[in-house]
């Protein structure tokens, strides 16, 4: 089958629905989950009236059997996957210290961030192995890399997340399947909002970061970490 | 045709992860050309296997086939067992008699007719009211895995798959692989092992009642790729061995032997039934699970080992106390 197939976490809003339309456009078949089904669905029409292939499936990847089924039926209808972009994430409470962070919500917020790349990856990998080929990105973000104040549990998170990114990259060299970490910058999206509600500069809209993530679903890239708002859409990281 | 029966305590009721911390926690019997017999954990497999030998994996992944059912008050057990097309499976229908002509109730407001005969008796054909990617949707949601009468805990759909299995579609675990891990694998690698990929999508092998499925009407699904074909053929001709994981490897590879007696490139659905008087052509070694006594995988075994050998193997594997069923031990045979 000669068909590209991506599929993309989180993909009915924000960075995830920008995503799966610049993949659709440049001709790949899409496999797309979300937790809310109508948003999701509105994000299959969208799809389709680009004239893509999608399988849209209701799922919440925090949990193994939905990440089963969810690979799954685009395994079967697609007959393998080439890329993976592990976008869904939650942001939890607004700007709060973490002194102040409510001890359960911290849980959930690494739980949810850390366990859903690690299941959703652990479950493609057999088929994308077996190809010899096959390309992960792991959406982060520059406090995956930087503490700042107030970024709470979602920052520990993507440090988590870079984490897992550079291990399974270490593990995976050679064998045809790469994985690298993406950190889009800030975007005007709503979890922007929930994290920094009274920002007075301007964002970029999520259409204008997705060039990396194309760059990367062919690349021979392994084990890097890229800035999507200083890609040079010609190839180089600058 | 086999006399010998497996004491309950040998049937290997939990995974070697659960009871020892990891899948390849559990023992191997092999038995050499010479026919000698080895008494191994199965992580020293490294031992019975050469630099560019060809390890032959079967990577369909196991869906979960047992929907409950029900006809106004009455309700069943239907257990899938192959997909016909995108709407209809065969199934083996668990329970009393059903009114043939009266639309079978699943959850979510789904039903299914029985529109004729499976493949063997007792199977059916039944034509879903749902389809394509919303059937197997429905059937992730709802199905549970093929859980035998020797397993007493509910264990999940990921205990029935093997680490590298990609490919939707077979009823019960292919699990001659079960054992490997990813960290073994690449072990293997490292002595210069390869490793190539099939698919066959694993049927029911128990129709419950003491009915057991006889393979010359028992189809299934299967495809040999050209890497894997083209790797068979370098291994053969370089003098090496080529060593199935799974009797499921073993009849898609013989299905996929030509005339001239290579393996060609296939995709079908195959009826073969290897048994003592069958020639194997394409496979040097078998890596299975050991077998019960009226199971067709064992009549397959002889096809690698005379009878007699194979039973005083068994029995020895039975005097050792090895462990029966998918969550047990294995056996390397190498011919």
């Amino acid at each position: 089958m000669n068909r590209r197939v991506a599929i993309i976490t989180g993909a009915s809003k924000g960075l995830g629905r920008a995503l799966a339309l610049s993949f659709a456009k440049e001709g790949y078949a899409l496999g797309i989950c979300a937790r809310g089904e109508e948003k999701l669905e509105d994000a299959a029409s969208e799809l389709e009236e680009l004239g893509g292939e999608v399988v849209a499936v209701r799922a919440d990847v925090t949990e193994s059997s939905d990440v089963e089924r969810f690979v799954s039926i685009v395994e079967d209808r697609f007959g393998g996957i080439d890329v993976l972009i592990n976008n869904a994430s939650k942001f939890g409470p607004g700007p709060t210290l973490l002194a102040d962070y409510p001890t359960d919500a911290f849980r959930d917020v690494i739980e949810t961030n850390i366990m859903n790349p690690f299941l959703v990856t652990k479950r493609v990998l057999p088929g994308m192995l077996a190809q010899k080929q096959g390309s992960i990105i792991n959406v982060t973000s520059e406090v995956g890399k930087y503490g700042v104040a107030e970024w709470g549990a979602y920052s520990v998170s993507k440090f988590g997340v870079e984490g897992l990114s550079a291990i399974w990259a270490d593990e995976l060299e050679g064998s045809g399947v790469r994985v690298n970490v993406v950190d889009p910058g800030e975007m005007d999206t709503v979890m922007h909002e929930t994290a920094l509600p009274d920002c007075d500069y301007e964002l970029a809209d999520p259409a204008d970061v997705v060039d990396v993530f194309l760059h990367l679903a062919t690349s021979k890239d392994n084990g890097e970490r890229f800035e999507a708002q200083s890609f040079d859409a010609k190839g180089a990281s600058v | 045709m086999h006399a010998f029966s497996i004491p309950e305590n040998l049937n290997a009721q939990t995974p070697a992860e659960i009871v020892r911390g990891r899948r390849d926690q559990v023992r191997l019997l092999s038995i050499d050309k010479d026919q000698q017999l080895f008494h191994n954990n199965f992580n020293e497999i490294d031992q019975f296997l050469n630099p560019g030998d060809l390890l032959v994996l079967n990577n369909s992944r196991t869906i979960p086939p047992v929907l409950e059912a029900s006809q106004g008050n009455h309700t069943f057990e239907i257990r899938l067992s192959r997909k016909r097309s995108s709407t209809s499976w065969e199934a083996l229908v668990v329970g009393d008699f059903l009114a043939i002509d009266r639309p079978i109730q699943l959850e979510e407001k789904v039903e299914a007719m029985i529109t004729g005969h499976g493949s063997e008796h007792p199977l059916v054909t039944l034509e879903f009211s749902i389809s394509g990617s919303n059937l197997l949707d429905f059937i992730y949601r709802n199905g549970e895995p093929v859980r035998y009468e020797y397993i007493h805990r509910p264990f999940s759909l990921d205990t029935y798959q093997t680490v590298y299995g990609s490919v939707p579609g077979s009823v019960e675990m292919p699990s001659a692989g079960r054992a490997f891990t990813w960290g073994l694998l690449e072990k293997l690698k490292r002595k210069g092992v390869r490793l190539a990929f099939i698919q066959l999508h694993a049927g029911l092998s128990y129709y419950e009642k003491d009915r057991w499925p006889n393979p010359n009407n028992h189809p299934e699904a299967f495809c040999v790729p050209e890497a894997t074909a083209e790797l068979i053929q370098d291994t053969r001709r370089t003098g090496n061995r080529v060593i199935a994981v799974g009797t499921t490897v073993v009849r898609a590879l013989e299905s996929a032997v030509t005339s001239h007696g290579e393996v060609e490139p296939i995709e079908g659905t195959t009826r073969l039934y290897v048994d003592e008087g069958y020639t194997i052509a394409a496979v040097d070694g078998l890596l299975t699970g050991f077998h019960e006594p009226e199971a067709s995988h064992l009549h397959m075994l002889t096809a690698f080992l005379p009878k007699k050998k194979l039973m005083s193997a068994y029995h020895q594997a039975l005097e050792k106390g090895y462990l029966w069923h998918e969550f047990g031990d294995m056996n390397l045979i190498l011919k």
